[in-house]
């Protein structure tokens, strides 16, 4: 999709010359597709093959294999699975993302994380777990109880 | 052999000598044909049926965004190549499809490189350019998936060939433009807030590709497409694919 803003001389719908212009804001994300803007309710299962920016609220479940943007005042009510994410409003659900996700400060989550690469930005709040693939819990159990057994049974020497 | 469809606009004088010129470079490739003049009551789809029976392969359409809209929605079923000559003012289509105003027009027509158009269908009749519902209290359903409203009132516009240009607000002097990308048509939402004491503010658009798109509202919403309008509660969208062959030039935006 393209995205342009046109200059400011010309009448509302006066389309004879569309001249090449500067980006609108919206549009700083390359390959936008879908926008739910503010004010504006999604509900049911919101899924999209593109990138999603969300201003106004989304309740359900949310499914992109691009990118996902949640500016700020937005809210999500859903479970989230996205390719990368950056989070500025607010997630009340579980996010499973598969590349990076960034929390900048306005950030709010109540919900357990999982992501590849994970940047919390100070001020960011976050309830829930935390998992990132590469550390499987089979393993993390194996390395705990491995840690209480030596302590158990060291040899004490006197 | 080739048919020529001309808006009933195209006889003022202002058109005479860009329209003389395109019938002169029409003459010169050897593709000049049959005109018909369209009237304001006049349907387009028995009249290209009726030259097709006869031996037409291409229809040309020559006039605005309005004339292309008027004439396709009624015969996206007919089955030849269509051609268009942009004429006048506010000509968008012709600019997506990669088609240049005045003689040059004439020059991609005669190069006939052809694509399968994507067309909208809607309550059992097709839209070329696009569908507006003037601002009301409706909801959209998307792909029977997920349902998008508003807490006020909302326009829709559903694009498929047409851009769509918006402003912020009404006294803004910025205005945007999206592109309409093929395959898929696409939605704009644009809720309304009350501002002031009078009267209402447009929020910036929500956009939407999508499929298939179901609009309903608790009471009976304006709807405008290729320049009819009508009273509706219920409007189901779809997208018909390739439906129409249109000669196409190369600058086109999709």
């Amino acid at each position: 999709m393209i995205f342009q803003q046109k200059s400011s001389s010309k009448q509302f719908n006066e389309t004879e010359i569309l001249e090449p212009v500067r980006p609108a804001p919206a549009a700083s994300e390359d390959n936008v597709e879908t926008i739910v803007g503010p004010s504006v309710n999604v509900e049911g299962d919101f899924a999209s093959e593109g990138n999603i920016i969300v201003k106004g609220s989304v309740a359900g479940s949310v499914h992109t294999s691009k990118h996902l943007v949640v500016e700020v005042g937005a809210r999500i009510m859903a479970n989230v699975r996205a390719g990368s994410a950056q989070i500025a409003g607010e997630v009340r659900g579980n996010m499973k993302i598969k590349e990076s996700l960034e929390l900048q400060s306005t950030a709010r989550i109540m919900g357990d994380l999982e992501a590849k690469t994970l940047v919390v930005e100070a001020g960011a709040l976050l309830l829930g777990k935390v998992s990132m693939p590469g550390l499987e819990e089979n393993k993390v159990k194996a390395v705990r109880s491995s840690f209480g057994k030596k302590t158990e049974e060291a040899p004490v020497t006197v | 052999m080739y048919v020529y469809i001309y808006d009933s606009f195209v006889r003022n004088k202002k058109f005479e000598s860009a329209i003389r010129a395109m019938e002169v470079r029409l003459t010169d490739y050897g593709i000049a044909g049959k005109i018909l003049r369209l009237n304001n009551y006049t349907d387009a789809k028995p009249i290209i049926d009726d030259e097709i029976r006869r031996g037409a392969k291409t229809v040309v359409i020559v006039g605005n965004d309005e004339t292309f809209g008027h004439v396709l929605s009624r015969s996206a079923t007919c089955d030849c190549v269509f051609g268009f000559l942009p004429v006048g003012q506010s000509n968008t289509i012709a600019e997506v499809l990669g088609i240049p105003a005045g003689v040059g027009a004439c020059d991609v027509l005669s190069r006939r490189r052809k694509e399968r158009l994507d067309v909208g269908w809607m309550n059992n009749r097709y839209f070329i350019s696009q569908l507006h519902v003037l601002p009301a209290k409706v909801e959209v359903v998307y792909d029977d998936r997920f349902k998008a409203y508003a807490n006020d009132k909302m326009e829709v516009v559903v694009c498929n060939l047409k851009p769509f240009y918006w402003k912020p607000d009404r006294h803004s002097k910025e205005q945007f433009v999206v592109h309409p990308q093929d395959g898929k048509l696409e939605a704009f939402l644009r809720p309304l807030t009350k501002a002031g004491f009078w009267g209402y503010k447009y929020e910036s658009p929500s956009i939407f590709p999508f499929e298939e798109m179901e609009i309903t509202g608790k009471e009976p919403f304006t709807l405008e497409a290729d320049g009819k309008t009508s009273k509706e509660v219920k409007v189901k969208i779809k997208l018909a694919h390739g439906k129409i062959e249109m000669i196409v030039g190369r600058n086109r935006k999709f």
